[in-house]
């Protein structure tokens, strides 16, 4: 037997593939851990299908199918939900210990945010295939075509992505379960502020500035436009969010280096 | 090779908490290569925060640390790499199973593929976990739980290896297994042994050279014959037969030396000039009247050493077994 370990960047990728293994290996091996995260949104899909649906037969509400409308805002909420809870996770593991034995076994420990982040995009297809199956069934009509959609679930997928660095760089910092609420109230105040049962249009008062200059605006409507066929602001809402992935990266990697401090 | 190119070395070490004491206090030490080291000292010692400090898990306040040859401040992945620790608490998911475990850890280190199920296998197979490889550990009892976090620490071919009070908790048998794998670990391997204990008869046992810890500081350090040495008297410990004459027979005997707290019902007295002095004591007991139910001679122990350097006993010194104040999780 060779008495070694690989080099470098594969033993990096290791790392991140066994952090990321674990957590799913946790979350599927126990209901309780992801059923909640679908709760949410598949409550909102049943609203919008059911009573909610009459807004769509308001005369100024000019989007083609109230449902595919809807579902843009589900799918990205469903995704950066999953983010926030793959963060509580991380809160989990310093809280119990484990925190310490990835700490100590990874030599680069970047690589045990990427690892969550895998595990965080990997819960999506599950999560993806629930709510589009829903929705779907719902009787939701898609006019886009494939390439809009890979553009729908691209920023879904992002969004995931910015949301997870966010909820780590908080559990990070605390590296308690109790830190919870923090990583979930943020995101879902941000998520609402946004125009979500109708078109920004359509908004008045204080939410119209609120949803102008929130971030999930610009990728809702790109979102929508999208499944419409129709797309416009989609380069924009693409930098939006990768400006938050910057963003969240280095907040998460800050708090990586305070857990580093406090042992 | 030397300590400071494939052992461990502190200088000074300082950790300072916020809300805290000086955990640490000006630690300086020398581990050489393949050496066992034990770092023997009372709870809240230090002895902890030592070892998060040179495995890179908490940066010290002040002061520096060579691990392998790699500072632990500035290259901490690379001590990483040649490290393998079980911490005082086995950081443990309750919800995998052993082999889950190494899979986990064998991907974190690193391991080719092909090697990870093999080496988990080896190493399950090693501590006596085959039988309860495939349940999972929050049904494990603390021994399990201790044998599995040993076997996990492994799995990189450490070449310096922390424990942090390893066999805390367990019971005799399961202590003394793990004493053998550290020795052969030790003697075969050449793996250099950083060990924490509470327990004298541990360090006597297990160490080369031992480090006594109190309050952040070092307050004695050698091979335990040495230290032992360095107090160089026995003890005598007498309880009369009589439980009333216990104030005359200690009048007696601190003719003889200085006394010792001792256990109820009876007097002891570190002799001040060594064994000889037994016939006199005997003489002299029978003279005040005094009947014996017991006299021991003790040859200094390493608790010895810690109370005359420190004026207090060690705490939860009795191993398992021998009292059940054990903190078994
Ligand atoms: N994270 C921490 N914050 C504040 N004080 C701490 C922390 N960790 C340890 N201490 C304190 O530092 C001292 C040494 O602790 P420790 O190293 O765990 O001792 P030992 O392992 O020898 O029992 C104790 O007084 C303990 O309460
Ligand atoms: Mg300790």
């Amino acid at each position: 037997m060779i008495k070694t370990t690989e080099a470098g960047p594969t033993r990096y990728l290791s790392a991140a593939l066994g952090v990321a293994w674990r957590y799913l290996h946790n979350l599927y091996s126990r209901p309780s851990m992801f059923i909640p995260s679908l709760v949410f949104p598949l409550f909102f899909l049943a609203a919008f299908a059911g009573g909610l649906s009459v807004v769509g037969d308001a005369p100024s509400f000019d989007y083609y199918d109230f449902t595919a409308f809807q579902f843009c805002f589900i799918l990205i909420q469903a995704s950066t939900l999953a983010g926030v809870f793959a963060g509580f996770s991380i809160a989990g593991d310093f809280e119990m210990g484990m925190g310490r034995r990835i700490m100590l076994a990874t030599r680069r420990r970047s690589s045990i945010v990427l690892g969550y982040g895998i595990g965080a995009a990997s819960r999506l297809i599950v999560t993806w295939t629930i709510v589009t199956g829903v929705a779907l069934a719902g009787g939701m009509q898609i006019a886009g075509g494939g390439f809009d959609l890979a553009g729908i679930y691209g920023i879904a997928l992002l969004s995931n992505v910015a949301a997870l660095l966010f909820s780590a760089g908080i559990a990070l910092r605390f590296r308690s379960l109790s830190a919870g609420p923090l990583m979930q109230l943020p995101v879902f105040i941000i998520l609402f502020l946004a125009p979500v049962y109708v078109p920004k249009e359509l908004l008045t008062g204080w939410i119209e500035p609120v949803a102008t200059v929130n971030p999930i605006t610009a990728l809702l409507n790109a979102a929508r436009s999208l499944m419409a066929g129709e797309p416009t602001g989609v380069l924009t809402a693409y930098l939006v969010v990768f400006g938050l992935i910057a963003l969240m990266g280095f907040w998460a990697i800050r708090g990586l280096r305070q857990a580093e401090q406090a042992g | 090779m030397s300590a400071a190119d494939e052992g461990i070395t502190a200088e000074d070490l300082v950790r300072e908490f916020r809300n805290g004491p000086r955990a640490v206090d000006g630690i300086s030490l020398a581990v050489e290569p393949g050496e066992i080291y034990g770092f023997l000292g009372p709870n809240g010692a230090g002895k902890s925060t030592t070892v998060h400090i040179l495995t890179t898990l908490l940066p010290p306040t002040s002061g520096k640390a060579t691990v392998g040859g790699f500072d632990v401040v500035d290259q901490g992945p690379a001590v990483r790499g040649v490290i393998g620790a079980a911490l005082q608490e086995a950081a443990l998911d309750p919800h995998l199973t052993a082999r889950e475990h190494m899979r986990l850890q064998t991907a974190l280190q690193g391991l080719p593929h092909a090697e990870r199920v093999s080496r988990g296998d080896e190493l399950i197979e090693r501590v006596g976990l085959e039988e309860a490889a495939d349940r999972k550990v929050g049904g494990y009892s603390g021994g399990m739980k201790r044998r599995l976090d040993l076997a996990l620490a492994l799995v990189h071919w450490p070449r310096v290896l922390f424990l942090d009070e390893p066999t805390t908790g367990l019971d005799p048998q399961s202590r003394s297994a793990l004493w053998e794998e550290v020795e052969r670990l030790s003697g075969e391997e050449g793996v250099t042994v950083f060990l924490t204990t509470q327990y004298l008869e541990e360090a006597d046992h297990l160490a080369n050279r031992v480090g006594i810890i109190d309050a952040g500081r070092i307050v004695a350090e050698g091979t335990p014959a040495e230290l032992k040495s360095e107090i160089g008297r026995p003890s005598v410990v007498v309880a009369p037969s009589d439980p009333g004459r216990l104030e005359d027979t200690a009048a007696v005997l601190e003719r003889f030396g200085k006394s010792l707290p001792a256990e109820k019902g009876t007097v002891e007295v570190r002799l001040d000039r060594g064994v000889d002095e037994l016939g006199a004591i005997v003489r002299e007991l029978d003279a005040a009247g005094i009947g014996l139910a017991s006299l021991v001679l003790n040859e200094p122990t390493l608790d010895d050493v810690f109370l005359a350097k420190t004026g207090h006993h060690l705490e939860g010194e009795a191993l398992p077994g021998e009292d059940d104040s054990g903190d078994d999780e």
